[in-house]
Parts: structure tokens; C-alpha cells; sequence
């Protein structure tokens, strides 16, 4: 099992960073947090198809001095869903953001469960 | 794009495309005239999933249009058969009542000059809702996925009451958890499979099942791609964001949320299921039985939240939340009975739940906007359509004969039987008290709203004026019930036929 | 297909008329011409039935459900008896109606949602499978509950939230059975002596079967008011109006009755049950409940809920002459079914003739009124003579075969337990009933004699009264043409 963490050190890496990611998303109740651990989430993702795209002393998927070998470019399929995957997550931090920000004109707080106190409060007068 | 063969063929790209170009358009257009482009899309879409239905339900197989240039496996596509575009229908139809019989309250709930986005939102989330439909690929999926949830909750969150953030950022927080599970499962199918397009994968899979390698990461990948999506579709013990969202959302949102969105997901899974994976290696996996004991939990809890519920929207919200339980038993079941089952109850309860929704709201505009049951007592009188439209909704979800409920019971029912051993006498069992507890909540909400014990008096003369777009809706939506209830052996039929086309 | 469109007409003339007479509430001034048009609706409707009735037996299909499920319609001899005592007793019960509700606010709901029940009750008597059954067995209950909450005091309201939920758990209990026997082949239509399905034929699952029947058994007894679930009958019957309670405890708890019937008789066979435990545990069931019944009649003060207690006793008689598996316990039942219903229907509504002119609802008060109202306490001791068993009123011979068949069971103790039980109860019948005639008519000491004016009740009521007297004592001493039909209909059934 060594030798087979070690060479893919870094898929394990982004499993490790998902899973921390995760748990933020799911358990802190600041919100600011919870979308950087949204965002730590997301990019183990791209980190881990990145890392399986990559082949060795190979170039990036851009065509370069006419070279049109397939054999002198790393996976470039993983690189476009990267960069997919990137917009979307930017647009849902987007979105999170704003929530965020309209959440706490309202109620002045980022911990989740504070708004929550103060939004029942504000029910009852 | 490529000229198909058939003209009708390239509708479903079409209709796709339609919807998202109409949401661009009405970018700088106020509010009436984005209503009318929307209205218009939705027809358009409508009309173009059913010509697309009938061609394949009389040419007998799916077809596959591949978008862009590159064929398979490098290039997208989209398929559709039977299934695919009797759901795209549906969804489209209800889609539209909703839109109709709430457009009255998207007017008095959103501010002025967002009501245009709200309409770019709701063309968003129907081509996202289609393009999960039609899909053939599993990273398209995922890209709508995620539209799909951005689309839902800004539909929540345009509202700009307090509720309504709040509910708004619940709903994300769980739906990107599961995002996120889903898309790390994607990211290792691909990794071990090397293709994203569903059938290269599956065969890719078979071979990878047969030779018994990576069988651990296969069970992860199953796992995390099954929770990821049944966490977005709200079972149980995930749903704890559905009563808050449905319940404060403008009352289009909430019925298009509940009858649909929630839905997609689960039509998604079932895509993978049979396409990628191989129903099979699935059942061989135990996943389902992960499902099918959390759908049984969701059926009973579900239905205990909403005899605990103190106002009306919460009750229906839990509603969903048993009725999603009885989708995924019926996936749960193993059986192909079992998953013609699980779909038909998809339909019934998109349609029923709109219009539950739609009847509660004109409940309660004719009781001071007071949601809690004491203020609805004697609303059937003040508003007597809501309260027919109420009235069909229950007795539907208690399952009274000739209407649509009752079939799905049915199919239920005789899916149980055939099962496996262990499940039968469980599943039997939580059916029946699932069914009671439903009957409970429902028939005596019909009770309170049709009798004026002792109002409150100042409900006692309001009257309502209801628009002819919600009389409309309301009506078509009665109907369609009734057909599903009385007319259901073509279309049970039709969707055993559009699984095995599914495969 | 005549027949296909007189049972529409039947079923659907009542159905619509009610329904219009609900949506136009309020909008016919002239009562005079509403009470006929609505008398003309159901004896059109009683015609029909009856003209439906004279046809050959038969079946039809009225719309095709699913591919192996339809809604069937049928006529036999159980139809036509269910039927033909539905339609009779709810015409008079509805020309009763039309002096009581004089006393009643919004008479229209009333006869609105009564219309509607009228045609749900010809649809379930002339269900020809199951699903039809359990169809209209639940628009029965749903359109009966606004009969129970008419009043929409909080005592009515709660009443008929109990009906309601007990009606429902019971039907579902009933339809968990349904499937199952629909899982097994049976969507199929009734037949008389059932299918004989041998319990071998479902796989070694026959315990199964057996667990199932006595579920539906039990739930489709709800409606009748079997132990355990018959604690709503008591508490919605009285709440309801005088008529109203009439008809539910004459003719809607019998519908469990005729349930019960069809899945025994009709769809499994009574050979599946006879010597089971489900026979064992529905005879003592049904035992409890006569015995229960009675006792909690005579102890109750209130008339209304006396006589509701008394349909508790009174319908487990036929739901244990029906349990013996026998011709003569069917012979028994079935009459004991029409002869039930006639007097019952009749107490009630000498119970809403004593409410109406008096406004006395407890036995205490009802001291002396055989004076005031002499022709209605007559009908009142006849029936209640009736009741009984006192021969020769009609009861004495409901009460016979009842014994006959328990004896002839040749179960153990049941054999003798069965006629025991039914004699105390007709003792205990005797002691909560009579004295009530006995009290009316000689008030002895105390009683102002001064005080005494005539409040008879007028024809409209009277005249119910009356010919539900007059079946209930002819009946009892010309019965043969009557007992002959039933013994060729129990004869059909049970081998």
C-alpha cells in the first residue's frame, strides 16, 4: 500500500483536502467559513482530476510549434472539466456571497444559528 | 448540430437551447413582457417534448443526437426515448400550471423590477431540468445539476423576506454537500473508467465488474454518487431543508421545487443506475438496501412531521418528504415492478403536489394570510376552488380510486409482493401505516377547511376573485390527475417500455 | 346494456340531485316544492332500483381500470336485498326528514350530502368486485361525514373526526387485504361460493392468507361496529340528526355487513375459513360485541346513545350468524339484516319524534309521554317487542335461525356459548327497552295529569313510523315467501 499511496500522492491529497472541505461545509456554523470549506471542497475536486490527467514531462493541451502528436500532451479532457467545474463553483460562491451578505443586513450576525435565534425573535413581535 | 435524421429530433436540443436563449432575451425586458416570453417558451417546450413522445413511442426505440461535431466518445450527446420524453412532458405541463396558477402572487411577492428574473430563473431551471432529462453524459449532468440548484434558489431567495434567505441558504448548504459528494464520485468513474459518455462507460464498467478489479473503488463510486444525489432530492434523514423552503417561497417556486426539482435528481440517479453502472452491479452492491430502509424511514417520519405540523405549508412539506420516501422503496425494491412503481409515483406526485400547493395558497389569501390551521377553518367556503382543488389533492394522496394516488398505491403494492423475501412483509407493513398516517393529516385539513366552526370574524365575508390563468391551472391539473387515475394502463405500460429502452 | 344504463340512472339521478341541490343551497324559496322534488328524486330512484332488480342476474363492466382491474356492477340475490332495503328505508327516512329538519338549520346540506350518500349506497350494493366495493365503501364514508358534522357544534365536529379516522383505518386495513388478494388473482369478480381458493394454491403462504382475511374482516367490522373498533358508532350516531342517525345505524352499518359478506362469500369461500382460527376469534369478536353492546344500552341514559349501542349489539348478531359459515346462520343473519334495520330506523326516528315536539333526550324524561303521543310509543313498544324476539314478531325469527346456526356449528363450546349469549342479550334488549314503553304508558305516581296535551306528530312523520311498524310485525307473521328467498340465496353461497 506504500508504494501505491506514494505515486498517487496527490489524488490523496485532494481526497484529504475534500474531505476536510466537506466537513466545513457541513459543520461550521459561520457562514464565511462554510463557503470557503464549499471552495476547499471544490478545488480537492480539480486538484484530483488535474492530478489524474497529468502524464509525465508532457506539455499542457495547447497546440505548440505545429506538434500534433497526441503522445506530446498530457489528458486534456480532465483540464476542460477542470475549467468547468471552476465556473460553476465560482458562480455558487457567487450566489453564496450574496446570501451571506443580504443575511447579515438583515440580521447583523454570520453564525447560522444566531440568525436563526434572531429570525424567530423577529416572528414573534 | 447535426441534421438528424427526423426533423423531430432535434427538438429535445431545441427545446433546450430555447429555454436558456429566453432566459438571456429577457435580460434587459421588464417584468410583463419576460412573463409573456416565458408562458410562450414553456408552451413551445411543451408541444415539441410531446411531438418528440409520439415519435418515439411509433418508431420503438430511443434515439441519440450527438451535439456539436465530434461523434462518441469524444464528442456530448443527448438521448431520448419513451421515458425521457414522457417525463419532459409532464414536468413542462406542470411547469406551466404552476407558473399560472401562482402568477398572481409572483406579482404581489417579488419587487418590481426583479420579477424579470425571476422568470430568467425559472427558463434556467427548465432547461436545466430538461437537459438532466435527456443527458447522455455524466459531466453535462453535473453542469445542470449545479444550475439546477442555483436556479431553485434564487427562485427561494427573491422573496426578500427573512424566512426566505434563511430557507434560501439552507437549501444551498445542504445541496451543495451533496454536489460535492456527486461530483468526487464522477471525478473517480472517470478516473477509472477513462470516459464520460454513459454507455463507453458502462461497457468499460462491465469489463472492469466481470475481471474484478477495483471493486472497492466501485463501491465508493456507487455510494457517493448515490448519497450526493439523494441528499439533493430531500430523503430522509436529508430533508430538513424542504419545509422551510417550500413553506416561504412564493407559491410557483414552492410547487415547481417540490413536484420537480426534487424529482430530477432522482431521475438522474436512475439514469446511472441502469445506464453507467448496470442495475446489476447495483443490486449486487447493497446500495439499494441503503435506500430502500431510509426511503421506509422517510414514509413514516415524514408522515408523523406533518401530523405534527401547526400550519398548513409545513404539513404539505412533509407530505413530500414521505412521498420521496415511497420513490426511493420502490427503487429500494430491486424489481422492475418496483421501479415502474417508483416513476408513476414520480408523475402522481408531481401533479398532486402542484396542486396542493397552488390550493393552499388561495386558502390562505382568503385567511388574512394566516397559514395555521385555526385561521383556515371554513377557507373551503370563501374560496371554493381552492378548496375543491384541496379537496382532490387529499383524496388523491389517501389514494381513493380513480384518482392517480390510488394507482400509485397499487403499483406499489404489487411491486411489495413480488420482491424479495425479506422485504415484503416490511415494505407491506410501512405501506399501510404510512398510508393511514397520510390519510390522517389529510382528511382532517379537509375536515377544517370545510368546516366554519368558529371562524374568526374578520375572514368571515372575504371573498376572492380568482384569476382565469389560476382556474385554468387548477382545473387542468384536477384533470390530470383524474386521467392518470382512470386512464393508467397505457401510460404503466409506456414507462415499462421507456425502462427497458432506458438500459 | 338497458341494464347498464338503469344503474346509472339508479346510482347517478341521487348523486347529481344532491350535488345541485349543495351548489344552489338556499336558492329554492318554495320548501313545499323542494320537499316533492326531492321526494320525486328518490322514488324515481326507488323505482329504478326495483325495475333493476327484475332483471336476470348479471355483470357488466363499467370502465376499465387498469388491465386486470375493473369497476364492475352486478346483480344477485344479495344485491337486490341490500338494495331494495336501502332504497325503502331511505325514502321514508328522507320524508321523515322533511318535518324534522323543520327543527334543523341548513336542511339543504342535509339533503344534499343525503342524496349523495343514497346513490354511493346503490353503487356499493351493487359492486361486482372488490375494488368497486372498497371504491364506493369510501366515498360512503366521506360523504356521510357531513351528515355526522351537520350540527358543526365542537361535540359534532369531534364526532365526526372520529368516524372519520376510525372509517378510514379500518377501510385501509380492508384495502392491505384487497391488495393482497388482488396479488393473488383475485381482481376477478365475485361468484357465489367464492373461489375455493385452496390455501395451498399461494405457496405455502396460507397463514398469510389467513392473517389477511381476518384483517379484513376486522376492518371492513369497523363499519359495523365489531369490537375492537367499534368505538366510534356510539359517540357519532346520536351526534347526528334523528333521521340521520336512523340511516347510519339502519342501513350504513350494514354496508360493513355486506363487505364482509363479499369477501367471505364471494371472493375466498367460506370453506377457507371453517374450522380457523379466524372463524374462532370473529364468532367471539362478534360475541363480545353483542354482549358489550347490550350491556352499555342498559346502562346508558341518553336515548339517542342507548339505541347507538344497542346497533353495536344489534349488528354483531348478524356479523355472528354470518361467522357460523352455515345456511342457517346466513339465513339468520340476513334477516336478522332486514329486520334490524327496519326497527332501528324506526326507534330513531321515535327518538327524533320525542326530541322535535319535547326536546327530552334522556329515558328520566320520558315519563308519561306515551300519553301525550300515543301512536308513536305504540310503534315504539311493537319494535321494541320486535327487538326482542318475542315471537311472533319478525325479531323471534332472525333470532331462531341465529340459534339453529350456532348450534349446528359443531365448534366445541360455540355450539351452545352461541344461543347462551344471544339469550342474555335479548334479556338485556328487553331490560333497556321496554321500560321505556312501560314508563311512557303508565307513568304512575307524581305524573301531572293536568299537564297532558296531544303532541302527536304530523303525518310526514307519522307515516315512516308507521309502515316501519307495520313491515316489522307482518314480516314476523308472514315470513315465508321472505325466509324462502333467503334460503335460496344462502343456499347459492354456502355448500
Amino acid at each position: 500500500m506504500g508504494p501505491n499511496l506514494w505515486a498517487n500522492i496527490d489524488e490523496v491529497a485532494a481526497v484529504i483536502l475534500f474531505g476536510i472541505g466537506f466537513t466545513t461545509l457541513l459543520l461550521h456554523k459561520n457562514m464565511i467559513k462554510k463557503i470557503i470549506g464549499l471552495n476547499i471542497m471544490d478545488t480537492a475536486v480539480y486538484l484530483f482530476l488535474a492530478a489524474m490527467g497529468y502524464v509525465d514531462n508532457r506539455l499542457a493541451p495547447i497546440v505548440e510549434n505545429g506538434v500534433t502528436d497526441v503522445d506530446a500532451y498530457i489528458n486534456p479532457i480532465p483540464s476542460g472539466l477542470v475549467l468547468t467545474g471552476i465556473v460553476v463553483s465560482v458562480s455558487v460562491t457567487a450566489l453564496m456571497l450574496s446570501l451571506t451578505i443580504r443575511l447579515y443586513r438583515k440580521y447583523h450576525s454570520l453564525d447560522l444559528d444566531e440568525i436563526l435565534i434572531r429570525m424567530q425573535k423577529e416572528e414573534l413581535t | 448540430m447535426n441534421l438528424a435524421r427526423n426533423f423531430v429530433e432535434n427538438f429535445p436540443c431545441f427545446s433546450i437551447v430555447l429555454c436558456m436563449v429566453a432566459g438571456i432575451l429577457s435580460t434587459p425586458i421588464k417584468g410583463n413582457h419576460a412573463k409573456r416570453i416565458t408562458l410562450l417558451v414553456v408552451i413551445l417546450v411543451t408541444c415539441m417534448s410531446a411531438a418528440t413522445f409520439l415519435y418515439v413511442v411509433s418508431t420503438g426505440t430511443s434515439f441519440v443526437y450527438t451535439m456539436g461535431k465530434y461523434p462518441a466518445p469524444w464528442g456530448n450527446e443527448i438521448r431520448a426515448g419513451v421515458l425521457e420524453t414522457m417525463l419532459a412532458t409532464v414536468f413542462s405541463l406542470v411547469m406551466l400550471f404552476s407558473l399560472l396558477g401562482g402568477m398572481d402572487h409572483v406579482f404581489k411577492d417579488i419587487p418590481e423590477e426583479k420579477i424579470n428574473l425571476y422568470f430568467i430563473l425559472v427558463d434556467l431551471l427548465l432547461s436545466s431540468l430538461l437537459a438532466i432529462i435527456y443527458t447522455n453524459d455524466l459531466f453535462t449532468g453535473y453542469v445542470f445539476v449545479e444550475i439546477n440548484t442555483i436556479a431553485a434558489c434564487g427562485m427561494i431567495m427573491i422573496r426578500k423576506i427573512g424566512r426566505s434567505l434563511v430557507a434560501a441558504t439552507r437549501y444551498m448548504v445542504m445541496s451543495l454537500i451533496g454536489s460535492g459528494l456527486f461530483l468526487i464520485g464522477l471525478a473517480m468513474l472517470y478516473d477509472i473508467t477513462g470516459h464520460l459518455l454513459m454507455e463507453n462507460a458502462h461497457l468499460v464498467m462491465n469489463q472492469l465488474v466481470q475481471e474484478g478489479k477495483y471493486s472497492v473503488p466501485l463501491l465508493v463510486i456507487i455510494s457517493f454518487i448515490t448519497v450526493g444525489l439523494a441528499i439533493k432530492s430531500g430523503l430522509y434523514p436529508f430533508h430538513s431543508w424542504m419545509p422551510d423552503a417550500y413553506g416561504y417561497s412564493t407559491v410557483s417556486s414552492s410547487s415547481i421545487l417540490s413536484s420537480l426539482v426534487s424529482k430530477s435528481y432522482i431521475i438522474l440517479l436512475i439514469k446511472i443506475f441502469y445506464r453507467v453502472i448496470g442495475f446489476d452491479n447495483i443490486v449486487n452492491s447493497k446500495i439499494v438496501d441503503v435506500l430502500f430502509v431510509f426511503g421506509l424511514a422517510g414514509m413514516v417520519m415524514g408522515s408523523v412531521g406533518a401530523i405534527m405540523a401547526k400550519d398548513i405549508y409545513r404539513m404539505i412539506a412533509f407530505s413530500s418528504v414521505a412521498q420521496i420516501g415511497y420513490v426511493y422503496m420502490g427503487i429500494g425494491l430491486e424489481t422492475e415492478a418496483g421501479m415502474v412503481a417508483a416513476i408513476f409515483h414520480i408523475l402522481t406526485h408531481a401533479i398532486t403536489k402542484s396542486l396542493l400547493f397552488l390550493a393552499a395558497k388561495g386558502l390562505n389569501n382568503v385567511s388574512g394570510r394566516k397559514r395555521v390551521f385555526y385561521a383556515l377553518q371554513g377557507s373551503a367556503f370563501r374560496n371554493p376552488l381552492a378548496g375543491v382543488a384541496f379537496l382532490v389533492g387529499s383524496l388523491s394522496m389517501v389514494g381513493i380510486p380513480m384518482l392517480s394516488g390510488f394507482i400509485s398505491k397499487l403499483l406499489f403494492a404489487t411491486a411489495a409482493l413480488g420482491a424479495a423475501r425479506e422485504k415484503v412483509l416490511i415494505t407491506l407493513i410501512v405501506l399501510a401505516v404510512s398510508t393511514i398516517l397520510n390519510a390522517i393529516y389529510f382528511l382532517h385539513t379537509v375536515v377544517r377547511i370545510y368546516t366554519p366552526v368558529h371562524v374568526p370574524e374578520e375572514f368571515k365575508n372575504v371573498h376572492v376573485r380568482v384569476s382565469k390563468g389560476a382556474a385554468l391551472a387548477v382545473f387542468s391539473l384536477i384533470c390530470m390527475n383524474f386521467i392518470l387515475g382512470l386512464l393508467s394502463q397505457p401510460i404503466t405500460d409506456l414507462i415499462q417500455v421507456g425502462i427497458a429502452m432506458f438500459a | 346494456m338497458t341494464a347498464m344504463y338503469l344503474f346509472l340512472a339508479a346510482m347517478l339521478l341521487p348523486m347529481l340531485s344532491g350535488l345541485f341541490l349543495l351548489f344552489f343551497q338556499g336558492k329554492l324559496k318554495n320548501r313545499t316544492l323542494k320537499c316533492i322534488l326531492i321526494f320525486l328524486v328518490m322514488a324515481l330512484t326507488a323505482g329504478l332500483t326495483v325495475r333493476l332488480m327484475c332483471f336476470e342476474d348479471y355483470q357488466l363492466v363499467l370502465w376499465h381500470l387498469t388491465d386486470k382491474l375493473d369497476i364492475l356492477v352486478r346483480m344477485d340475490n344479495m344485491t337486490r336485498l341490500f338494495a331494495g332495503m336501502t332504497v325503502t328505508a331511505w325514502t321514508l327516512g328522507g320524508v321523515f326528514a322533511f318535518e324534522y329538519m323543520k327543527h334543523e338549520e341548513k336542511e339543504d346540506r342535509y339533503f344534499g350530502f343525503y342524496l349523495i350518500v343514497m346513490g354511493v349506497l346503490i353503487g356499493l350494493d351493487h359492486a361486482g368486485n372488490l375494488i368497486t366495493l372498497y371504491l364506493f365503501f369510501e366515498l360512503m364514508t366521506l360523504s356521510s361525514l357531513p351528515l355526522v358534522l351537520h350540527t358543526l357544534t365542537h361535540d359534532a365536529v369531534m364526532a365526526g373526526l372520529k368516524y372519520l379516522f376510525y372509517s378510514v383505518a379500518g377501510a385501509f386495513l380492508a384495502l392491505f387485504g384487497i391488495f393482497y388478494l388482488y396479488a393473488h388473482g383475485a381482481g376477478l369478480p365475485f361468484c357465489e361460493g367464492g373461489y375455493l381458493m385452496v390455501l395451498d394454491a399461494y405457496s405455502g403462504s396460507g397463514k398469510m392468507t389467513l392473517l389477511v382475511l381476518m384483517l379484513m374482516i376486522v376492518g371492513f367490522g369497523t363499519k359495523a361496529g365489531m369490537f375492537p373498533l367499534h368505538g366510534w358508532l356510539p359517540t357519532a350516531h346520536p351526534v347526528a340528526p334523528a333521521p340521520a342517525s336512523a340511516v347510519l345505524s339502519g342501513i350504513i352499518t350494514k354496508s360493513g355487513v355486506l363487505a364482509i359478506i363479499r369477501v367471505v362469500f364471494y371472493t375466498v369461500g367460506a370453506d377457507v375459513l371453517r374450522g380457523s382460527w379466524v372463524q374462532y376469534t370473529w364468532m367471539t369478536l362478534a360475541l363480545i360485541t353483542v354482549f358489550m353492546g347490550s350491556m352499555m344500552a342498559y346502562k346508558e341514559q341518553v336515548l339517542k346513545k342507548r339505541l347507538a349501542y344497542s346497533t353495536v349489539s344489534q349488528v354483531s348478531y348478524i356479523l355472528f350468524g354470518l361467522s357460523v359459515l352455515n345456511q342457517d346462520g346466513m339465513v339468520g343473519a340476513l334477516s336478522h339484516f332486514v329486520f334490524h334495520s327496519v326497527v332501528k330506523d324506526c326507534l330513531f326516528l321515535v327518538a327524533g319524534v320525542i326530541i322535535y315536539k319535547t326536546g327530552k333526550k334522556t329515558v328520566k324524561e320520558l315519563t308519561g309521554i306515551g300519553k301525550e303521543m300515543p301512536i308513536t310509543m305504540w310503534c315504539f313498544t311493537l319494535v321494541s317487542i320486535t327487538l326482542v324476539g318475542i315471537p311472533p314478531t319478525s325479531g323471534f325469527i332472525s333470532k331462531w335461525y341465529l340459534a339453529e346456526g350456532s348450534l349446528q356449528t359443531g365448534i366445541g363450546g360455540y355450539a351452545w356459548f352461541g344461543p347462551v349469549v344471544l339469550l342474555l342479550s335479548a334479556m338485556l334488549t328487553a331490560g333497556y327497552l321496554l321500560p321505556i314503553s312501560i314508563q311512557s304508558f303508565f307513568p304512575g305516581e307524581g305524573y301531572h295529569y293536568q299537564e297532558l296535551r296531544k303532541k302527536e306528530p304530523n303525518l310526514l312523520m307519522l307515516i315512516p313510523m308507521l309502515l316501519f311498524t307495520a313491515a316489522a310485525v307482518v314480516f314476523g307473521m308472514f315470513p315465508g315467501r321472505f325466509l324462502g328467498f333467503l334460503q335460496m340465496t344462502a343456499a347459492d353461497v354456502i355448500r
